[in-house]
């Protein structure tokens, strides 16, 4: 939406439809939280006191806030996995296979370099978290554009065999012996942790994740090579047919969602566990898909959403103590979000008729669910 | 009467229904698509419907299957009045229809097909009794198809044939056909309406043919009601009219009979005055731009589809290449356009070596009009700017630093596009996907024909749109050629193509078979080398020289 | 499980002990495979894909546990198991139909909602033992503990077996599965022939959840047996990649499930005969295989022939 601009006298059109816009997800987010109401009622919860602890626990306190921000940085990261690929059509599920082995490819970084100054040895396991990230879903990319595989199959295959070489790697041959409960590498070093933004709790990868959704936002959005990836994404055949190097700029796009994620493993290592080993594989691959969609894959609405969904997540622990449901009770209200809001998107368009002046909605803003619809048509 | 054909029942005796459509009226908001029309089906005859495109030939049928409601009007079939209320209703009543597009399922058997389109099956098939109907039923047929192909591996013809067949099968009395012969070659064409023609005379079926070509009408057709502008304009048995009397209540006088080409398809309509400009004269035709050599490609399925095209296009001419559907034109376009892999064989243009990448179509200015513009050329969803941009975004004068996008820019290219080719949208935001058909292609042409064009090549680019894109499109076309563009014309309709080309090609089975010459090119000529016939000489020359 | 005692033959039984181990492990792992693919190639014949499979496989996994802990019938679960699939299943289904709605992110969707629901109701039965389905001994002959283990056959699994079959006569014999197939074909051609395409590709799914939520309990209530949250991995996405290796024919969704289950055993089956190093790779053999198989399948170009047509999503 933000690629066109108000053509004289389309302006009451474009305003209705950019109050739609926001108005179906947050419509999405009421029922959501309606149902999951519903569904904890139903298990035995007082409903009130469920909701109070939910924002009570991610946005009640200083202290759970950054603790939001804490989960909400590396989700900004596995997000744009997701979202990238999808600006060029692709549905790439990969973002937790590509964030572990960027974790265990910043650990094999930091042991390498020793001793070097922390920055160097910072710089290092940032890159080879990107590379060999980045290099996961790139695989993933070439394999559909070259190969027509099915990337969303493809990728999530891909991430139960990181899953595996991780644990392989993290139980035998890097395995601290020191590390006697849970198998681990041996740590990075205190010298070489990524610290916390200057006055606040919570680490530098929050800003990677900002600066990676805006660097995300500029490039696709703003850019010559963004505007070849939509083309791609919204009609491969016109794409071909301007001659764009379709399989390069999808395997590009793929890589950098891919080096997104790795990043984030890189983050989780560096800030918050100082090792490798199965700590990190707690699902933020997964729920970044939640994350772009919800943001519906544009880069920009990622930051809102995962700070959101990161609040939700937070908010778990005080769920179990203090309500005494289950830690999946977050995976439920994740379920619930992905479902309402995917159902959601039928009314786009048609909600205009219950919106003042609304007639012209249909005929100004192109969006996602026009496309899906225009390429099921094609 | 139940239309169910039990397997073992032998075949029904009697001659089909008079079916009668009486005053016939249908109105879309302020459009009356078709004006107080009646139509006489006699039984066992074969009743043309000629008009041209939006005449209410379709409105027409489509009020007697029953896909619309009649605003005014009746429908009689024997001596009883219905109205179907869908078409599975209309084939109950023994009225079927053979669509333009097929209606079979291409990755099932012809058997399972015919079986599956009987309006009550059992839940367990028997394929053992039904195998037997189905050979009993074909022994009475005038021509033979194997059961147990499946349809993807069948012909257009044959296709064509089957949809018959299941007409039959379901024992319809009154058949509608509608334009059955456009995917057909000439010959396949001839055979399938001759055997209509036949079993209407033994008192079988009644046929509504509808078509637009005279020829079919005039050796086949009993009987003709001749449509215009949703109006009956006139009837009468086919040797009262002769062909000139039938085109001018078609075109409403407009046609002059003398210079009336033996179709008469909307595209002919300004064939005369073409014939001044056809750019044949020597002296505008330069050296050899496109240079096609041995070209090989396979299409979805892997099976060849390209074997060895060699052809050339000079500068200022236009070399139109006609061929039947799937004989590898599809292929071959999009083998230029970047859409298709070539396996072997090499292109050059200006002497520089061609593969359809952005820098070298640029570089030698090669622009394409591929068919169905909003599947082949455009992303409907974005912005008619946008998709105008397509060619150009990431050229220097419309990006800052090299990499970022210059909106206003774009934007003001779009407008003046739109304001020379007089594309009618909302805006230029509006996304593609939302203008006309005829809109779309002229957005697209606006982007393909900008700057220099060395190379153009056109895919059907008039398919689907009205008179007046289609004459505005030719001359565009034209145009770019007088300013010295090579074009490869690619077209289904070889009326299109004798009224643009300075030279014909013609295409079978992935080769080029035959070139017409430059005057006097015969449309018979043209049509038995498309259907195959005299294919055995040219190939094997173009074979031994590469 | 198995391999504590199989350990102690393994050495008697030399270069036997491998294959017995496969053998025997493959007709274990296979079930869910078996079940989720003829699920999903119900599914994809009637035109749409179904991508929530792995979660209905949890889901009846916990269903199949938890039913039969509570009502001590293990049969009674795996029926609870089909119908809480029949219920996510529908829901997919109709959440499809509806405009604008797309398939493949439905079922990622529902994916992490069938898991999320599972684990939330699951939670107490980690702990309590329910009651598993017993197998039919047909290795009792024998003395040796891995032959008998080996040839232990679940009536569950020549249930997926039979229904294979089943599925295969009902596509090419009947009525039900003629309308099915041009559903998935041609939806337009369904529709000229007057089918409602939506509602039998409702049904379809459906009764494909059905099947994916038997495979669930097949994994709490035969093997491993038992209720955990690290229950299934991957299984019910693999099984949609089973299924084109498969070629949308059920009866090679069982050879294929089979294929898969033999590489699922791999690594259990190294573990039991004493190779113990590398066992997270060997774990991803399944994995690893589906990988392999779906690039070698995959063709950029063409399209397959056998492919249900209105599946464009499944290239």
């Amino acid at each position: 939406m933000t690629s066109t601009r108000p053509a004289a006298g389309d302006g009451a059109g474009r305003f209705s439809a950019s109050v739609e816009a926001a108005a179906v997800p947050l419509l999405g987010l009421a029922v959501s939280f309606a149902l999951f109401g519903v569904f904890v009622a139903v298990a035995g919860a007082n409903v009130g006191d469920v909701y109070y602890q939910m924002v009570r626990g991610s946005f009640g306190s200083w202290f759970s806030f950054q603790n939001t921000l804490v989960r909400a940085a590396p989700l900004m990261l596995t997000a744009l996995c997701t979202a990238l690929p999808a600006q060029v059509g692709l549905v790439v599920i990969g973002g937790e296979g590509a964030l572990v082995l960027g974790a265990l490819a910043s650990v094999i970084a930091a042991h390498a370099l020793g001793g070097a100054n922390p920055w160097v040895v910072l710089f290092a396991m940032a890159g080879a978290g990107c590379v060999v990230g980045g290099a996961w879903i790139a695989a993933v990319g070439a394999l559909r554009t070259l190969r027509g595989a099915n990337e969303t199959i493809s990728s999530l295959l891909l991430n139960y065999i990181a899953i595996g070489v991780f644990k392989h790697v993290v139980e035998g041959p890097l395995r601290d012996p020191a590390s006697l409960n849970k198998p681990s590498t041996r740590p990075i070093g205190e010298a070489n942790a990524l610290g916390a933004i200057p006055g606040l709790d919570v680490h530098w990868g929050l800003v990677y994740g900002l600066i990676g959704c805006l660097a995300a936002y500029v490039l696709m959005r703003r850019s010559a090579f963004g505007f070849a990836a939509k083309v791609i994404g919204g009609n491969a055949r016109a794409a071909q047919l301007g001659g764009l190097a379709v399989s390069k700029i999808v395997i590009v796009t793929c890589a950098l969602g891919g080096a997104a994620a790795g990043l984030a493993g890189m983050a989780e290592v560096a800030a918050v566990h100082g090792t490798a080993n199965a700590s990190i594989i707690v699902g933020y691959g997964y729920t970044g898909i939640l994350v772009a969609f919800l943001a519906r894959q544009h880069p920009l609405a990622i930051v809102p959403v995962a700070v959101l969904i990161g609040g939700v997540g937070a908010s778990g622990g005080l769920l179990q103590r203090a309500e005494h449901l289950p830690d999946a009770t977050v995976n439920v209200l994740q379920g619930i979000l992905f479902v309402v809001i995917l159902a959601i998107e039928t009314l786009r368009g048609r909600l205009a008729t219950f919106l003042p002046r609304a007639r012209v909605t249909s005929e100004s803003a192109p969006n996602p669910a026009a496309k899906a619809a225009c390429s099921k048509a094609a | 009467m139940s239309a169910v054909p039990s397997p073992v029942a032998p075949p029904r005796r009697g001659s089909p229904p008079l079916l009668e459509a009486d005053r016939l009226s249908k109105r879309f908001g302020n459009f009356l698509a078709l004006d107080d029309v009646s139509l006489r089906v006699e039984p066992g005859r074969v009743h043309a419907l000629l008009g041209e495109n939006g005449a209410g030939k379709s409105t027409l049928v489509k009020c007697i299957m029953g896909y619309l409601t009649p605003d005014a009007g009746r429908i009689r079939l024997g001596d009883r009045e219905v109205l179907p209320k869908s078409p599975r209703h209309a084939q109950s009543l023994g009225i079927g229809m053979v669509y333009q597009h097929f209606t079979l399922v291409p990755n099932m058997t012809v058997r399972e097909n015919l079986v599956l389109s009987r309006p009550r099956l059992p839940f367990v098939v028997d394929w053992a009794t039904e195998r037997a109907a189905l050979a009993s039923f074909l022994a009475r047929m005038p021509f033979q198809v194997d059961l147990e192909a499946p349809v993807r591996s069948l012909s257009a013809g044959e296709k064509q044939k089957i949809e018959i067949l299941k007409q039959l099968y379901l024992e319809s009395r009154v058949v509608i056909l509608d334009e059955p012969t456009s995917v057909l070659t000439p010959a396949e064409a001839d055979h399938v309406l001759s055997m209509l023609h036949q079993m209407a005379r033994a008192g079988e079926i009644s046929v509504v043919l509808i078509t637009h070509k005279f020829r079919e009408v005039t050796q086949f057709a009993d009987e003709v009601t001749v449509l215009r502008r949703g109006r009956k304009v006139g009837h009468g048995g086919v040797g009262d009219l002769t062909p000139s009397a039938m085109a001018d209540m078609m075109m409403g006088g407009a046609s002059k009979s003398s210079s009336l080409p033996p179709s008469a398809r909307s595209s002919e309509h300004e064939a005369p005055a073409d014939e001044r400009d056809r750019g044949t004269d020597e002296g505008a035709i330069g050296h050899a731009r496109v240079l096609i050599d041995d070209l090989h490609a396979e299409d979805d399925l892997g099976v060849p589809a390209l074997r060895g095209v060699t052809l050339e296009v000079r500068s200022g001419e236009i070399v139109g290449v006609a061929a039947i559907a799937g004989n590898g034109q599809e292929e071959l376009v999009e083998v230029l356009a970047g859409q298709r892999m070539k396996t072997a064989g090499t292109v050059t243009v200006s002497g520089a070596e061609y593969e359809p990448k952005r820098a070298i179509m640029r570089a030698l200015n090669v622009r394409c009009l591929p068919e169905e513009p909003l599947r082949n050329a455009c992303v409907p969803t974005m912005s008619v700017a946008d998709n105008m941009a397509l060619r150009v975004f990431d050229e220097p004068r419309y990006t800052a630093m090299g990499w970022l996008l210059s909106r206003k820019k774009i934007a003001q290219t779009a407008t003046t596009l739109v304001g020379e080719y007089g594309i009618r949208a909302p805006s230029i935001h509006t996304p593609i996907g939302r203008l006309s058909g005829g809109n779309v292609q002229r957005a697209v042409l606006a982007r393909e024909l900008e700057g220099k064009v060395d190379v153009l090549i056109a895919a059907n680019p008039c398919m689907g749109l009205d008179f007046a894109a289609v004459a505005e499109i030719h001359a565009r076309i034209r145009a770019a050629r007088d300013r010295g563009a090579a074009v490869l014309l690619v077209s289904a309709d070889l009326d299109e193509i004798l009224a643009l080309a300075t030279r014909i090609l013609v295409m079978s089975e992935g080769r080029i078979v035959y070139e017409a010459p430059l005057e006097g090119a015969e449309p018979a000529v043209i049509g038995k080398y498309m259907a195959g016939h005299g294919a055995h000489v040219a190939p094997d020359e173009r074979h031994a020289s590469s | 499980m198995l391999e504590g005692r199989m350990s102690d033959t393994a050495a008697g039984l030399g270069i036997w002990a491998l294959p017995l181990a496969l053998i025997g492990g493959a007709l274990r792992v296979s079930g869910p495979y078996l079940f989720v693919s003829l699920g999903e190639c119900l599914t994809e014949k009637s035109g749409r894909i179904n991508l929530g499979q792995e979660g209905t496989l949890i889901l009846g996994a916990m269903t199949a546990y938890g039913v039969s802990y509570l009502s001590g019938s293990p049969w009674l679960g795996v029926l609870a198991a089909g119908c809480a699939g029949l219920v996510l299943g529908a829901l997919h289904a109709w959440l499809c139909s509806l405009p604008r709605v797309n398939d493949v992110a439905v079922g990622i969707a529902l994916m992490l909602f069938g898991v999320g629901i599972a684990f939330f109701l699951g939670k107490p039965l980690i702990q309590p033992p329910a009651p598993r389905l017993s197998p039919i001994e047909l290795g009792a002959w024998s003395s040796i503990a891995p032959v008998r283990a080996a040839l232990e056959i679940h009536g569950l699994l020549l249930l997926g077996v039979v229904a294979a079959f089943v599925m295969r006569f009902v596509f090419r014999r009947t009525r039900w599965g003629l309308v099915l197939r041009v559903a998935g074909e041609d939806a337009d051609a369904a529709r000229a022939l007057g089918y409602d395409v939506d509602r039998v590709r409702l049904v379809a799914t459906a009764i494909g959840g059905f099947f994916a939520g038997v495979g669930g309990s097949f994994l709490s209530l035969v093997y491993p047996g038992s209720w955990s949250e690290g229950l299934s991995s991957g299984q019910g996405l693999m099984a949609v990649a089973l299924v084109i290796f498969a070629r949308w024919d059920p009866v090679k969704c069982l050879w294929t499930s089979l294929l898969f289950g033999g590489a699922g055993a791999l690594g259990p089956a190294l573990q039991s005969i004493g190779i113990l190093g590398g066992y997270n790779l060997y774990a991803t053999a399944p994995y690893v295989l589906t990988f392999v198989i779906m690039i070698a399948t995959s063709s950029a170009r063409r399209t397959f022939a056998d492919q249900p047509a209105e599946l464009t999503v499944a290239r």
